[in-house]
């Protein structure tokens, strides 16, 4: 799964690369001045990680902070240019890396020997340490790598810590993407325990008293203990200008200032009060998830029936080669998966010009629900009896206004529970955009999961969110099927 | 009025009309019999250009139809009403909006003489009181008498009935066959494609006879029903009555 996953965005990016110019950005570096004359410095993050990246509440407005935003902002400072931050899975950050959808990296990312075949890092700017997480009451049975030999392990996908975790010996592997998902795990007994990133793990063992943390003795290269910012390939310029800065906080020790603020800030969103009124503390981003998720929906629906009734328009006509090309484009549509058209969209456009991430996915969105509107509509006017045209045409009504007044109010009425069934199928799968980093009601539910260190409660009221979305629809869907009921 | 000159349709191999030729007069009632698949209704859709001829002429009021555009064919149309079998009232809309939609839409009638005029017709045909029900609320006969009156509130130069009594129970047929009979009295030109024997007799002034394709023999009912000429007329009749 994991690499067939890798193999498509490997796929995706080597066909985005071949549409690209020969004089790209790549062929001479001019990047720093590039960074420069646009005046925004776009860096990519993980933001479920706490201390290094995590969301918080500054000046009443939750905002990405932690350690790794400090350093992203002394760099932008220091190259006079704004700071734009743009949040994402991690697995998405090194292709959105190379299709110019960021600038750079910074997401306690490790250079390992791999990733530096395909992006260039900085000097490491931070060492940190592996730990290994259980649940507090094995405190006195695992102290060790050899302690959790045979054990099933949790590991983050494609992290530094997944190597590491084969040191240990006979082990069971779990891979998941996000570090909530694994503590959850770890909670109910799936796992035994996680190989985490040491100062990741004691902030999520200081919050909650069921785990325990220790670090482990794994044996590891220098490089692999450090965090460093990761750029493109040959942009050496930028990565002179980050190397300069990073010497600078290196110099003047602000790593230990900046993770004190971002302990401050943890602090702020950990205490008791929290989990006693989650709601009143969190509600915001449910709130904030929802209007994205509705206005994706909406958006998506509506330009998605215009689309679709085009299209199938299209493959009602006569014509041979605009009928082709109509069903051409349902069947491909229809044939990958809505998450490869989100990545394609952004991660392609990216190369071109800079498409929001909203953006994106609303088009990837309706371009992908147009084509279901699409087959629903024509099996709607064909599902309308022929009688009914061959009565409008013999009343001397135009091909239009036998469409518009007779064929399509009543195919209308066929399809009203098809096209409910699509509103209500894309409410739930816009989910899906949250890989680009748009921040829907899953992208917040993780947010909400990794500064509040609880993993079942966020998911339980997103589900009901969801249903509560769903359901409503479903009763508005039903009012009108029932006023268009005359039979 | 309609001029048909060597209609010829096909549908893939099968040629159902393979030789019409015939002129219908203003004022005329031509009622059109035949067995089955004798291609009776096939000459009548060919008429207003429901199904498009294979080959041969219809001039309607001077006006060749085959090869016409779109937009001029729908304007001759708006001049030839049809009746169709199974109604075909548009079940979305009520009986007063079913009279109105072309007229307002397609000839550019203002609403208010659409509604005035939509109320005549349907007291013409004994459904005065109908104008807000819908379809699915009317009995066969009561919705054949909205699709006449549908037809008639374009102000038609003729009107074409494919076999209107033919998916009705019998005791509705009659008052369908009325509200038929009161037009022709009007001097409507009408061509009728029916099994009604009777309406034939009484009501056309010509009578047609279909076989194979062909317009085997015509004229008036009385040569037709009393003293048929051609043997599979014969046969026909003796078959049915």
């Amino acid at each position: 799964m994991k690499k067939s996953f890798k193999a498509f965005i490997a796929f995706i990016i080597l066909v985005v690369t071949l549409l690209v110019p020969a004089q790209s950005v790549y062929a001479e570096d001019g990047s720093l001045d590039r960074v420069q004359e646009k005046g925004q410095l776009v860096i990519g993050t993980s933001g479920d990680f706490p201390p290094f990246e995590f969301y918080a509440e500054v000046d009443g407005e939750q905002q990405l902070v932690g350690m790794d935003m400090s350093i992203a902002r002394k760099i932008a400072d220091d190259m006079g240019v704004e700071l734009v931050i743009r949040d994402m899975e991690f697995d998405s950050l090194i292709p959105a890396l190379e299709a110019n959808n960021i600038d750079m990296i910074v997401a306690g990312m490790t250079p390992t020997a791999e990733r530096r075949q395909s992006v260039n890092f900085s000097d490491i700017y931070y060492q940190t340490f592996q730990n290994i997480m259980v649940q507090a009451e094995d405190e006195a049975i695992y102290d060790s790598v050899e302690s959790l030999r045979g054990q099933k392990v949790g590991v983050q996908t494609a992290s530094l810590q997944e190597q590491l975790a084969e040191q240990i010996p006979d082990v069971e592997l779990m891979q998941l993407g996000n570090i909530n998902d694994l503590i959850l795990a770890l909670q109910t007994n799936r796992i035994e325990a996680i190989v985490m990133q040491g100062p990741n793990a004691v902030a999520h063992a200081e919050n909650d008293s069921t785990l325990y943390t220790f670090e482990g003795d794994f044996e590891l290269d220098e490089e692999d203990q450090g965090s460093a910012i990761a750029m493109r390939m040959g942009e050496d310029s930028l990565a002179a200008a980050v190397n300069e800065s990073l010497g600078e906080i290196l110099d003047q020790n602000l790593i230990e200032e900046y993770l004190g603020t971002a302990g401050e800030y943890m602090a702020g969103t950990s205490e008791e009060d929290v989990s006693e009124n989650f709601l009143g503390t969190y509600w915001t981003y449910f709130a904030d998830g929802m209007y994205v998720t509705i206005l994706i929906s909406v958006i998506s629906v509506l330009v998605g029936m215009v689309l679709g009734f085009l299209l199938s328009l299209m493959r009602l006509t006569k014509n041979v080669v605009i009928r082709f090309l109509a069903s051409s484009y349902v069947e491909f549509v229809r044939g990958t998966p809505l998450l490869i058209q989100v990545m394609f969209i952004y991660f392609g456009a990216g190369v071109f010009f800079d498409l929001p991430a909203l953006t994106a996915g609303i088009i990837a969105v309706s371009l992908n629900s147009g084509a279901y509107i699409c087959e629903i509509i024509r099996g709607g006017l064909n599902s309308v009896d022929s009688g009914q045209s061959e009565a409008a045409r013999s009343l001397g009504m135009s091909k239009n206004q036998t469409m518009r007044y007779i064929l399509f109010p009543q195919a209308l009425k066929n399809i009203w529970p098809a096209l409910g069934n699509e509103f209500i199928t894309i409410i739930k799968e816009s989910s899906i955009v949250s890989v680009i980093g748009v921040s829907e009601l899953i992208f917040q539910t993780r947010i909400v999961r990794s500064t509040s260190f609880r993993g079942i409660l966020p998911l339980f009221i997103t589900m009901l969110i969801y249903f509560f979305l769903t359901f409503t629809l479903t009763k508005i869907l039903n009012y009108f099927e029932g006023r268009m009921n005359h039979d | 009025m309609i001029s048909v000159k060597h209609l010829k349709k096909s549908f893939g191999k099968n040629e159902v009309l393979k030789d019409i030729n015939e002129e219908i007069n203003q004022g005329e009632v031509v009622v059109v019999i035949g067995p089955s698949g004798s291609g009776k209704s096939t000459f009548l859709r060919c008429l207003n250009l429901l199904e498009e001829p294979t080959d041969g002429e219809i001039v309607f009021e001077g006006t060749p139809l085959t090869g016409l555009k779109e937009q001029n064919l729908n304007q001759l149309r708006q001049k030839m009403g049809m009746v169709f079998q199974q109604f075909n009232l548009f079940p979305h809309m009520t009986v007063q909006k079913n009279l109105m939609i072309s007229p307002v839409q397609s000839k550019g009638i203002d609403k208010s003489k659409a509604e005035e005029k939509a109320g005549q017709l349907l007291k013409q045909v004994g459904l005065g009181d109908k104008l807000e029900a819908y379809p699915s609320s009317l009995s066969g006969g009561q919705k054949q008498r909205v699709a006449i009156a549908r037809a008639l509130a374009m102000d038609p130069d003729v009107m074409l009935f494919d076999e209107p009594t033919s998916a009705l129970d019998p005791e509705m047929v009659g008052e369908v066959l009325n509200v038929m009979n009161q037009l022709a009295t009007s001097g409507m030109t009408m061509v009728v494609v029916t099994h009604e024997m009777g309406f034939a007799r009484e009501v056309a002034d010509r009578v047609l006879f279909m076989d194979d394709g062909y317009i085997v023999e015509q004229g008036t009912p009385d040569e037709i029903f009393q003293n048929p000429q051609h043997p599979r007329t014969k046969d026909f009749l003796a078959k049915i009555l």
